[in-house]
């Protein structure tokens, strides 16, 4: 194949040409079929295991996901409370939400369902309260059989009279008749979060802060990011006309941070390629000083994006924005070739035995196997990347692969046919080509400092290297920490502070996670008691298993039975029988009533509560989660595990923390990183040794790099950074670019060897390709987006040390 | 209620009950008794104990309801009322934090995020411990009487809270509180007399 190629002629020329544009019109049709994404999706595991699978559901899709922190600030209250009111009327009439919570108890018209119109799913909605007050005898967890006998009465109507007479107990009055045992209270008593907002002229307010609060439940799926979008404007036009009375509206919550991530991503991919091109224009045109040359240079840059981008779309079901964002760099790396080429045939064409127009053929003889063994190098060091069960790096992986080797293809077979002896214009080459061979004269001086550098920093690094990489997933976030710490404070004010500690109680179907939930109910109530816990939510309390709930309408007497226990209970108190019938008409009622099943809850602002704990698994089965309130702190989830030893029923239950999860989830993509990045970096090491076949040679190329890896790494210590995953990655790219720069150097070597001169072409091509590099890296550096600039911050330095250490440590002549 | 542990406030206390100083007092019965005096006096307590009996008239129930327990403060924000009688029930505020037990089963919430309990604590809690800002960010104040026997009326600001609650009235001589009524919207009612409970002699404090 590469002999047709090779072959001279318009003919070799058109049909490279011909099959460069077919791949390049492929490559574009998969890219413009791939879907794109800006989600968090890239920062999960692909292969989680059941927990994680779980804790994933709930990032992606769950309710936090969903869930739009609204704060009013300014103004005075009662202007706070009118907004709030205002706009929560807004978003409910809008459809766009699933719930609305401000606070507000549904007013006047709710004194009718009292205290559990009040609590319920933290306020708001009055048929809440009345769904649970007509269905108090299925969810009341005090109904039992000695409930209604005469003494079980007498208690429980002396404990609800006892609130009579209060504010608290005031709202109640109305039902007392229908509900003399308070089943509606002892309902409402579990639904009342422990950590409940202020509340102010009837909504809610921040305590530290002027500051009205909403919480608004996008009904449409949390990886709808077009959707989030559109209920966050609804959000920004329905305050709009209330901003006028000095008020301000302050939004954050997942759907904000995804919805601006994605935005932010976008504009940095197009500010970097733009900056870039322009960067790198620059350069080329100083080193070229021909229009014509810049042109060709970036056609491996194209074709290396557009194999890059088709690479992934090919490979993934979506094509992550940060990949493409990284992809920018590309143009960085890709142009070496391109310049390697223009500057190194050029040489040949004007220095060596060839022929005008045969300039490709010395550079495909002398520097095409060596550009070849870097394409490989680095192709070695990406593959290990490309197998990340972590799907952004797996990206990053198989984009760069693809990127680099359609960028070297490009290089290979196009750049002879249309320019075959490389780039005419000279520009400020020559200078470049005398400052490096000045470079490399002095540079060998400094070996004996560098190795004293690199053999202090050894130890150094050693010593700390657990503390060295303590980045943790939240230096992935793109969430600039100004909207960081106003969420922190919303979730604070609002008390929707993540529940980081979960039972997790599963089942093969709902009604088995409902009855595991239920069997820890008791041992969770008792840690409640002992103040390990200030509460639980659990969705038993809203649909109890249907083993429950019939246990409790077995539990209720039949007419006769009840009229005479009620007869004696309340004899000589202050509450008449005769004023009970509708109690005992209530109960009768509820005896008949059909067991409730998750779609009974259907038409009530309930059903979300219930659908944010109970759910079904990816695998089959559902399971309950059930959410810990600390008491202090943090939930001592030692002790919570303990508790939950035994259950009757043999139920088992896990006890997860979220955090504790994602810090191990996070210290596993490290740990396999770590791995690939090692192996990557032997089979970089392997490739070389294959190649070289020479011990002193191999360790020529290996010196620097190690050594660059070494001292980049204590730079960055030394600079307090805290190293993460992204750091890791950008050590792997500067062995996979510096291996270029180690073999350029030691092709110099053999051929000076050879020839008895230093090779000025090649020299400032290496600069110049280097220049490139370190330039398209450090705009990455610059990033305001963490995951890119910490790429950046490390293959920017990185890889002008990987150069001057490869001049450094280049074999002298005849070594 | 309230008697025991004055720390500094105890010389000063006994001093005042000093007859030379009551008959100042007497002599000038046109001054009017202002809240902050009020508030000063009770201030200046940092905790005690007393007993209470309430009554409660509720409209539809054909007697009152009777109950009986203690009363016990501590500055700068604890206040537990602990029902004895007719069953054992308790709440304790602290702070921001509200537990309720009840039945067997306790709770806690953040006392602010329920207006109504609010109402019920800050009114007590907010003059045991003479905190002005408190009541008045809470209710609307009228103080009535003199020192010796004071009235201090309070009205819910929050209007939302004051559909259900007209308003809790404070009675006391001194420093001592020794009555609450809290009347509700509906028309019931609720008379809570208190008791302070006598401090055992005090010995570290006492005077020489």
């Amino acid at each position: 194949m590469s002999r047709v190629l090779a072959a001279p002629g318009p003919r070799r020329a058109g049909l490279a040409l011909a099959l460069w544009l077919a791949a390049l019109a492929l490559g574009l049709a998969l890219i413009a079929r791939a879907p794109f994404s800006a989600d968090l999706s890239a920062f999960l595991p692909s292969d989680p295991d059941a927990e994680q699978r779980l804790l994933i559901q709930q990032i992606e899709g769950g309710v936090a996901a969903r869930m739009l922190l609204i704060g009013i600030d300014g103004g005075d209250a009662a202007a706070r409370a009118d907004a709030s009111r205002r706009l929560a009327a807004g978003l409910r009439a809008s459809g766009l939400f699933e719930q609305v919570q401000n606070g507000e108890r549904g007013g006047r018209a709710a004194d009718d369902a009292g205290p559990a119109a009040a609590v319920a799913a933290g306020g708001g909605e009055q048929d809440a309260g009345r769904w649970l007050f007509e269905h108090r005898y299925q969810l009341s967890p005090s109904v039992t059989p000695e409930r209604f006998g005469a003494a079980g009465l007498r208690e429980a109507i002396d404990e609800t009279l006892g609130l009579l007479g209060t504010p608290a107990g005031n709202a109640f009055k109305p039902l007392l008749d229908r509900d003399p045992t308070g089943e509606t209270l002892r309902i409402a008593e579990g639904l009342i979060p422990a950590q409940a907002p202020r509340s102010e002229q009837g909504v809610w307010m921040a305590r530290r802060a002027p500051r009205a609060l909403l919480l608004a439940t996008v009904r449409a799926p949390g990886a709808d990011l077009d959707a989030q979008a559109r209920a966050i404007a609804r959000v920004r036009a329905e305050f709009a006309p209330l901003a006028a009375p000095g008020l301000a509206l302050r939004l954050s919550g997942a759907p904000l941070f995804a919805v601006d991530s994605r935005a932010a991503i976008e504009a940095e991919v197009k500010q970097l390629a733009a900056v870039g091109a322009l960067v790198m224009g620059g350069l080329l045109l100083l080193a070229f000083a021909s229009l014509r040359a810049v042109a060709v240079a970036a056609l491996p840059v194209v074709t290396g994006i557009v194999c890059g981008v088709a690479g992934v779309a090919l490979a993934f079901p979506s094509v992550h924005g940060l990949t493409l964002a990284f992809g920018s760099t590309l143009i960085g790396e890709a142009v070496d070739y391109a310049i390697y080429y223009l500057i190194q045939a050029r040489g040949a064409a004007a220095a060596g035995p060839a022929a005008a127009g045969e300039g490709w053929r010395a550079w495909l003889a002398h520097s095409w196997p060596t550009v070849r063994l870097g394409l490989l190098t680095s192709v070695a060091g990406f593959a290990a990347l490309s197998f990340s069960g972590f799907p952004g790096l797996a990206q990053l992986g198989v984009f760069s692969i693809a990127g680099l080797a359609g960028a070297a293809a490009t290089t290979r077979y196009l750049l002879p046919a249309l320019v075959p002896d490389g780039a005419a214009g000279q520009g400020l080459r020559r200078h470049m080509a005398r400052l490096a061979g000045a470079a490399l004269h002095a540079l060998p001086r400094l070996r004996t400092p560098l190795l004293v550098a690199g053999a202090l920093a050894l130890p150094a690094l050693a010593l700390q290297w657990q503390h060295l990489w303590r980045a943790g997933l939240g230096s992935l976030s793109p969430v600039p920490r100004a909207a960081q710490a106003l969420d922190a404070e919303l979730r604070a004010e609002l008390g929707a502070g993540d529940a980081r500690t979960l039972v997790l109680a599963s089942g093969a179907d709902r009604e088995a996670a409902l009855q595991a939930a239920e069997a820890a109910a008791p041992r969770l109530d008792a840690l409640v008691e002992q103040g390990v816990l200030a509460g639980y939510e659990t969705p038993a309390r809203v649909l109890p298993s249907l083993a429950t709930q019939r246990a409790r309408q077995a539990s209720l007497p039949d007419a006769a039975t009840l009229s005479a226990a009620l007869a004696e209970a309340t004899a000589g108190g202050p509450l008449p029988a005769a004023r009970l019938a509708p109690f005992v008409d209530a109960l009768q009622a509820a005896r008949r009533q059909a067991p409730l099943e998750r779609a009974a809850l259907d038409a009530t602002p309930l059903a979300p509560l219930v659908d944010a704990l109970l759910l079904q698994r990816p695998e089959g089965g559902y399971t309950a989660l059930l959410a810990l309130q600390p008491a202090g702190e943090e939930v001592d989830a030692a002790r919570v595990r303990a508790a939950l030893q035994g259950l009757p029923g043999g139920h088992r239950l896990q006890v997860i923390d979220i955090k504790q999860q994602l810090d191990a989830l996070y210290a596993r993509y490290l740990h396999e990183a770590s791995v690939q990045a090692l192996l990557g970096a032997l089979a970089v090491v392997a490739l070389l040794a294959a190649w070289l076949r020479s011990a002193p040679r191999l360790l020529a190329v290996c010196q620097p790099l190690a050594l660059a890896v070494l001292l980049t790494l204590g730079g960055l210590a030394l600079a307090g950074v805290a190293l993460g995953i992204l750091h890791l990655v950008g050590l792997l790219l500067v062995v996979a670019v510096g291996s270029n720069y180690a073999l350029f150097f030691d092709q110099v070597q053999q051929r000076s060897l050879a020839a008895g001169g230093a090779d000025d072409d090649t020299l400032a091509s290496l600069l110049l390709a280097n220049l490139t590099t370190v330039a398209s890296f450090g705009l990455l550096a610059l990033s305001p987006i963490p995951a890119l600039s910490a790429i950046g911050r490390v293959v920017a330095p990185g890889a002008l040390l990987a150069l001057l250490l490869a001049a450094a440590f280049a074999r002298r002549r005849a070594g | 209620m309230i008697s025991g542990t004055r720390t500094p406030a105890r010389r000063e206390f006994l001093l005042r009950q000093a007859p030379a100083l009551a008959l100042l007092a007497a002599a000038r019965p046109a001054r009017a008794f202002a809240l902050p005096e009020l508030m000063t006096l009770l201030a200046a307590r940092r905790s005690g104990e007393a007993r209470f009996t309430e009554e409660r008239f509720v409209q539809g129930l054909d007697a009152p309801l009777h109950s009986s327990g203690t009363l016990s403060f501590t500055a700068p924000d604890r206040l537990v009322r602990r029902t004895l009688s007719p069953r054992p029930e308790s709440m304790v505020a602290e702070g921001n934090t509200l537990t309720l037990t009840r039945g067997g089963r306790s709770r806690s919430f953040a006392l602010d995020a329920a207006p109504e309990m609010v109402a019920l604590v800050e009114a007590i809690r907010g003059t045991l411990t003479g905190n002005a800002a408190s009541l008045a960010r809470h209710f609307r104040t009228r103080l009535s009487g003199d020192a010796e026997r004071w009235l201090l009326e309070l009205q819910p600001l929050d209007a939302l809270l004051a559909r259900q609650l007209r308003s809790v009235q404070i009675g006391g001589r001194r420093d001592e509180v020794r009555s609450v009524e809290t009347l509700l919207a509906g028309g019931d009612r609720t008379t809570m007399a208190i008791e302070p409970v006598r401090a055992a002699p005090p010995a570290a404090s006492a005077p020489p």
